[in-house]
């Protein structure tokens, strides 16, 4: 056949093949990573992009991850590497270069076909348990500039040619991360989901054709256009501007860093533009965006708020502008600024204003905010017990769901750029794998934020290491401002984090910190709730009666905030309700 | 030697496969009764004894054993039919169901609810109590507050207890000290211990294996009672067996004290029989289609897999039941799949169903979306005039017109094209959900054959075959009845796991063996007990294993029961290693290997495992030849009838096999052999 254009059929075909390509790269990574944070969390993603860069396959990864950034790191490994060949591997975790951050080590893989012609690139990227910091963390929230954070930086560095590993680089990382033989375990992991990514590739390519893929890439992201062209067209014009405040942490003002976002849907040209360049210049301390955070953060709001069924990438991405400025705390940061915590804290508080500018345009748009992180909860640990280290990223205990507008909220999405594609850990689990006793992770009551859909409660934790002092790092934002509710929706719990003394007394500590823990003492971590869509008062009562019977909401709280009356057996008291809601 | 019956009830069909003295077979197909699915079961027994003119009473008399495989315990926790249950868990710790595991699915889909936890919070208490890590007791059991629980249960009417308390599979004493306590408190309220029902660690996972069970033991218990009664009424006095999620079989009084291993006994009997038929050489990868999902699971050079992430319906979005069981995925792909084009202008088949009601468009029963089925009548896979034998007569124009309206038209496509698109698509879901079950761990179908069961298989079973680069295409005689023809062949089994830590550098062996000597008394208890009279037992031994630090193990069968030397762990390693290399494709022959499970599973044959033949039966009238559209387009092919073709006959593809079950596409340049076992064998040359 030589039609002009490739039909539907082979189109959802050869979609299909791509997909599951990128899906046997996670496989691999999840089931052979050593980390808890790659294995058990699945802090990670696997993608594949054409050899222009663009961005084609994502299976189920993470959205921050994947959205933008992979093509610019594709890009820097052309160009710093003119010469490409089969057998090559390159790790990459530049921030300056379109890795998210520095913990998210990346292998890239050029796929070259049997002529020696680069084809695509596959891309597997996982958050490291540790990535040699000057502390034992990585989520740096005060290193006031990428030195005193201390990381190795490799801006697309080959790590294998001709299969073999370049073991200089290989030994530098060993004596520079912590727990090495970890290190090594996930490296092994995640250059072998890249190099199943590429034999699949190849067996694909000579399967169906390399001119034949070529041709598909370029009809899918023509699809993939049209269904992001039809689905802004349908959507009400307007511009919206909102903001989100981040706490005070070390290196910001005392009052925080408020971000603002403006947010313009063009229906007529079938644009959505996001503006956020009006925003302070980057600060001494971990929080900058990557490049790739401060375009992936407000795409993956816009993704959120619409039809879920537009496909993700470079096709449909040409309907998104995203306008950035240089040397921003929420743009492309310059070198020497640390992006330490780059996924999570400001690219959250880009994220969030996003999701819910979109839902002031209309009533069945955009989102709820998703409440802040990182808590001690999903904080990283660290110690020496009976003289072995262990360093880890644990998931005791998040939520943070933010509310829909015709669902309650996913109860387990972590923080916006997650999107809840992470594991919560076993407890046993993790008792067994490090000296820890977790006493109790529990849903807050009343920590929802209310809504005609509401937020996910936030999640109390209290944990103690057994038998050696353990060090929590975490940079956990929201003590003081919390996920807010769209349309009239309310806000979610804050979080707050305390040790807890061998006399029960609890000591407030701070937001953004290092905190020793004694075997006597335990670690308490609150976390955020997200926020609600929508007014309580509109909420459907049967739901609310159901939040109280389940311990979510509780009685007075159906009552002050939703209106609704719930009887002593559980059940809506209808003349009740009447009367609260017709008052 | 007398009769014996294998019952599958499906959601459409009720098979029965029935193996006479001379070990020959014969198949019958009835419709699945879901209100009162034992009325299939007795219905199925009829269809066979008229259709041997026997009285009934009489035919069922002559059997000594009937196995039966039940969607019944699923069905039950889909539509909300379980007991009312507790969930009493350690104090600190009342959301082990809520949270989950966490994970997600389509992660810009908003739409979907968060699931609702398998036992409501309300129904959930903490228990002051605390076992740690190594087994030590940090804080006592309160039995008063127990005492006090059980209590308000009695109050809040629950009809079942599920009992789950952190770190009860290394020291059980609270769980066990509850369990009393409830006989004490509620005596005759069924209930279930986590460290019985699930010895595993990852709390959230034996939770709900524990709350799944304690949920189902009223229900299934009417089940089994009602099952064996009426089969005694009707005059069978054999042993009842039932189907469990680990492809073997038990008593049926028995699985009703143990309900949580019915889950997932209707598909697990599709690779015991492909086994069977397609032999332990090499690797079988087997199809189920049916009218509304596509099972597929794998054998392994013999070796059926398990997993224990096993999920009611989608991932993360449905329940997880935390048990073994064999390695079946399913997906939303069938005959009845329906076809659609989006606003975009994209093909998609499924997941949708059009179901039995109203079905494909061309069963005429009111279904106005085209289907897979639809399709395949379009290119004359299917004969309107033999569908099911002749049974059901098909409408073809009602099948072009939806074709037409929904597909063809949008897509700018002659209805050939449109059809055959249908099909390729719905090929590549299958394709899609068999790498998921082989590539992605390992399992390379190059090479492999595809065994093709389900009364829609044989459409693209071929075409699967192709796109997986298989070697040949296995379709059973038996193929439309696979999972009762399997539940014929298998063994009584039950699997036994401890907990216990290894280090391959630091092997305390006298540990290890203790575990496996404990494990090896329960095995000998149940060949003594269950397996009395077995013609044959043996036990397969089992390490999980991993590297330090990895999270998920994998199951690295042991050469020998007992490590005698530290040849016996070198062994092991050694195994292990070669194992992750086959998996994963990378392995770390320096690491150490840590082992942190050990089972045991006891299999008594109690039937043999020989598939027997299908006894001839008059076919009628040979069929004529048909046009039918292949990739090359359309030829004039032959049409065989399955039933009557000879041992070692061969045919040519373009051409048509057609039995009263099923029919089968040969697609040019295939070559299609009857072997002695009464399967076809087809030849995909690529």
């Amino acid at each position: 056949m030589t039609a002009p254009r490739m039909d539907g059929i082979r189109l959802a075909v050869l979609t299909a093949r791509f997909e599951g390509i990128a899906r046997k790269m996670a496989n691999t990574l999840q089931r052979t990573g050593r980390s808890g944070i790659l294995t058990i969390a699945r802090d990670f993603s696997c993608v594949i992009l054409t050899a222009k860069h663009d961005l084609l396959a994502t299976a189920e990864s993470l959205p921050i991850h994947v959205l933008r950034g992979p093509d610019i790191m594709a890009r820097t490994m052309a160009e710093n590497h003119p010469v490409l060949r089969r057998g090559d591997a390159f790790l990459h975790n530049s921030p300056y270069h379109g890795c998210t951050h520095p913990a998210d080590h990346s292998i890239l893989i050029p796929v070259i076909d049997d002529s020696g012609v680069h084809r695509f690139t596959v891309l597997a990227k996982g958050h490291q348990a540790d990535a040699g910091n000057s502390l034992p963390t990585t989520y740096m929230g005060a290193a006031k500039d990428v030195y005193a954070e201390g990381a190795l930086i490799f801006p697309a560095v080959r790590i294998q040619e001709n299969y073999q590993h370049v073991m200089d680089i290989v030994r530098m990382c060993q004596l520079r991360i912590r727990v090495p033989e970890q290190w090594w375990g996930d490296y092994l992991a995640i250059l072998g989901a890249a190099r199943i990514g590429e034999r699949e590739m190849l067996a694909f390519g000579r399967e169906v054709g390399w001119d034949v893929l070529e041709a598909y890439t370029g009809e899918w992201f023509d699809y993939s256009e049209r269904r992001m062209i039809d689905t802004i067209r349908a959507m009400p014009a307007g511009r919206v501007t909102a903001s989100a405040t981040h706490d005070p942490f070390p290196g910001t003002p005392p009052e925080g860093v408020t971000i603002n976002v403006a947010v313009d849907v063009k229906p007529d040209v079938a644009i959505i533009e996001v503006d956020l360049r009006d925003n302070p210049d980057a600060m001494p301390n971990g929080l900058n965006l990557s490049e790739a955070c401060a375009l992936s953060a407000p795409m993956t709001a816009i993704f959120n708020s619409i039809d879920h069924t537009v496909p993700k990438n470079a096709g449909s991405f040409r309907r998104i502008t995203i306008h950035l400025r240089d040397g921003c705390i929420a743009g492309r940061p310059i070198h020497p600024a640390s992006c330490s915590v780059a996924t999570t804290n400001i690219a959250d508080r880009v994220a969030n204003p996003v999701q819910r500018a979109m839902a002031e345009l209309g009533d069945g748009y955009g989102m709820a905010e998703t409440g802040a992180v990182i808590p001690p909860s999903t904080g990283v640990i660290s110690g020496t017990h009976n003289g072995v280290a262990f360093v880890n990223e644990v998931y005791i205990g998040y939520s943070g769901g933010a509310a829909a507008p015709t669902t309650d909220a996913w109860l387990t999405i972590m923080h916006v750029g997650n999107a809840g594609m992470c594991y919560e850990d076993s407890i046993e689990v993790d008792e067994l794998r490090h000296p820890l006793l977790v006493h109790s992770r529990r849903l807050v009551q009343d920590s929802e934020g209310a809504g005609r859909t509401r937020g996910a409660p936030g999640v109390f934790a209290e944990f103690s290491p057994v038998g050696c002092e353990m060090t929590v790092a975490y940079v956990s934002d929201g003590n003081l401002n919390g996920a807010k509710g769209a349309r009239g929706g309310g806000e979610g719990g804050k979080s707050s984090q305390f040790r807890r003394h061998a006399d029960g007394e609890l000591e407030p500590v701070p937001g953004c910190a290092e905190v020793v823990i004694g075997p006597d003492q335990a670690m308490v971590s609150v976390s955020c709730g997200g926020g609600g869509y929508g007014r309580p008062e509109a909420r459907d009562p049967a739901r609310v009666a159901h939040d109280v019977r389940e311990g979510w909401v509780s009685r007075e709280r159906a009552r002050e905030v939703y209106r609704v009356a719930v009887g002593a057996d559980g059940a809506v008291d209808v003349a009740g309700t009447a009367g609260l809601r017709g008052a | 030697m007398r009769l014996r019956f294998a019952v599958d009830t499906g959601g459409t069909f009720t098979d029965l496969v029935v193996a006479a003295p001379d070990g020959s077979r014969s198949m019958h197909k009835v419709a699945t009764t879901p209100a009162d699915p034992i009325g299939g079961v007795i219905g199925s027994l009829r269809a066979a004894a008229a259709a041997e003119g026997q009285p009934f009473a009489g035919y069922l008399a002559r059997g000594d054993m009937l196995v039966h495989g039940t969607t019944h315990a699923i069905n039950a926790i889909v539509t909300g039919n379980t007991a009312r249950t507790a969930f009493l868990t350690t104090q600190g710790h009342p959301d082990i169901l809520v949270f989950r595991e966490g994970g997600r699915m389509e992660p810009f889909n908003f739409t979907v609810e968060y699931p609702e936890p398998y036992v409501p919070k309300a129904l959930t208490f903490e228990v002051p109590g605390r076992i740690m890590v190594d087994g030590s007791e940090r804080t006592a059991l309160d039995e008063a507050a127990v005492v006090a629980i059980l209590h308000r249960l009695a109050e809040a009417k629950v009809e079942a207890v599920a009992v789950c308390l952190l770190w009860s599979i290394v020291n059980p004493a609270h769980e066990l000290a509850v369990g009393a306590l409830i006989e004490q408190h509620l005596p005759g309220v069924p209930y279930t211990l986590s460290h019985r029902v699930n010895p595993s660690i990852r709390e959230f996972r034996r939770a709900a294996s524990t709350c799944m069970d304690a949920s189902l033991k009223p229900i299934m218990g009417a089940y089994m009672r009602n099952l064996e009664g009426r089969l005694r009424a009707e005059g069978f006095a054999g042993r009842v067996l039932v189907v469990t999620s680990q492809g073997g079989v038990m008593d049926a009084s028995h699985a009703a004290e143990m309900p949580v291993h019915l889950i997932n006994s209707g598909p697990s009997m599709a690779p015991v029989a492909a086994r069977a038929y397609g032999g332990t050489e090499e690797t079988l990868i087997v199809g189920d289609t049916g009218g509304t999902t596509f099972d597929v699971s794998v054998v392994r050079r013999g070796r059926i897999p398990r997993t224990r992430e096993t999920w009611l319906g989608q991932r993360f979005r449905s329940h997880m039941t935390g048990m073994p069981s064999v390695d079946v995925r399913s997906i939303g792909a069938g005959g009845g799949s329906i076809a659609w084009v989006d606003a975009g202008g994209l093909l998609h088949v499924g997941p949708r169903s059009a179901g039995a009601v109203p079905g494909p468009a061309c069963y005429g029963r009111g279904g106005t979306m085209p289907t897979v089925t639809d399709a395949a009548l379009l290119l004359g896979f299917i004969d309107a005039e033999f569908f099911l034998g002749g049974r059901m007569h098909l409408d073809r124009d009602a099948a072009a017109g939806a074709i037409e309206r929904e597909v063809a038209s949008k897509l700018g496509c002659s209805l050939d094209d449109a059809a055959t698109a249908i099909l390729d698509l719905a090929t590549e879901h299958m394709v899609q959900a068999i790498f998921d079950i082989t590539v992605n761990q390992g399992i390379d179908p190059t090479g492999a054959s595809f065994v093709a069961g389900g009364g829609a298989a044989g459409l693209n079973c071929v075409a699967i075959a192709r796109r997986l680069g298989c070697r040949q295409v296995i379709v059973p005689e038996t193929g439309a009845g696979l999972a009762a023809a399997g539940a014929l062949l298998s063994e009584l089994s039950a699997h036994f796991q401890a907990m216990r830590y290894a280090l391959s550098t630091a092997f305390d062996r006298d540990a290890i063996n203790g575990v496996l000597d404990r494990l090896d008394a329960q095995c000998r208890d149940f060949a003594a007990g269950p397996g009395a009279g077995a013609q044959h037992s043996s036990v397969d031994w089992v390490a999980e294993a991993r590297y330090p630090d990895q999270a998920w193990e994998i199951e690295v069968p042991l050469r020998t029961p007992r490590f005698a030397a530290e040849a016996d762990v070198a062994a092991l390693t050694a195994d292990f290693h070669a194992a992750h290399q086959d998996v994963f494709a990378v392995s770390d022959p320096h690491s150490a290997v840590e082992a942190v499970g050990w089972s045991a599973e006891i299999r008594c044959r109690v039937a043999s495992a020989e598939p027997g033949r299908l006894a001839a039966v008059d076919a009628g009238a040979a069929l004529k030849p048909r046009r039918v559209r292949f990739a090359d387009g359309w030829h004039e092919a032959a049409v065989h009838r399955f039933e009557t073709l000879a041992d070692g006959a061969v045919i040519f593809g373009p051409a048509m096999v057609e039995s009263g079950f099923t029919s089968i596409v040969l697609d040019p340049g295939t070559r299609a052999v009857r072997d002695n076992m009464g399967s076809l064998l087809i030849e995909v040359s690529l």
